[in-house]
């Protein structure tokens, strides 16, 4: 465990990346903490650099982890299952992106973001082989991260 | 960005909040966005895109124009 700030960032990075994908559920600092043997203000610090470099999203107000994105800390409209687990995506994105990440089939159990009637996709072979819906995107590329939670 | 049973539903769902149209993708290219743009995030060398390489997926993805252009603003 390295005793360098942006190394250690980078070993908080791989334990937040591999826990979620792993088990379904983005672990949060004082796991981190135990998990690495550094003290939980220590995670934190490494959270804010990771975050500023745009790898993952603090919640706004507690710095928790919101999203080690693809994979939502909190339970979404999003649920992916794969390999045997439940994930949750932020938005649609996200959600093929966990299939992406984990590089395996999936399914995407989605609602129509209007009228919130279920709706599936399925991944597999790396191939979307099921789809149904339009995907819109309401913000410009260029501000795609003026406001993550909304884009 | 959201799923939508089709185009009507997410005009109502514009129309509610006073939401100009955005951009409008078929589940098969967000799905090859979201393999282009997660699919090293779990490995240990991961880096973020370029901005060079971002336009470069878009453009793979068939997303061209003003609202898929990264430096405009």
């Amino acid at each position: 465990m390295s005793a360098d700030p942006l190394r250690f960032a980078d070993d908080v990075r791989m334990y937040v990346f591999g826990t979620s994908a792993e088990t379904g559920r983005v672990p949060q600092p004082p796991e981190i903490a135990a998990a690495l043997g550094r003290a939980t203000e220590e995670v934190r610090e490494a959270l804010k650099t990771l975050a500023a470099g745009k790898v993952l999203i603090l919640a706004p107000n507690d710095g928790n982890i919101w999203a080690a994105n693809p994979f939502c800390a909190v339970p979404s409209g999003f649920r992916v299952t794969a390999g045997g687990k439940s994930y949750w995506g932020i938005c649609i994105w996200d959600s093929l992106g966990i299939a992406a990440a984990l590089g395996r089939d999936a399914v995407i159990d989605a609602p129509c973001g209007d009228c919130g009637e279920p709706m599936r996709l399925e991944v597999r072979g790396s191939k979307l082989v099921r789809g149904e819906g339009v995907v819109h995107f309401a913000v410009p590329a260029h501000r795609w991260w003026d406001n993550i939670g909304f884009t | 960005m959201l799923l939508f049973r089709d185009e009507e539903h997410v005009d109502r769902w514009r129309a509610a909040r006073d939401l100009p149209r955005g951009g409008l993708l078929t589940p098969d290219q967000t799905e090859r966005l979201a393999r282009g743009w997660y699919g090293r995030k779990l490995a240990p060398d991961w880096r973020r895109h370029t901005l060079e390489e971002t336009e470069a997926l878009l453009a793979q993805v068939g997303l061209t124009g003003p609202f898929w252009n990264l430096r405009e603003g």
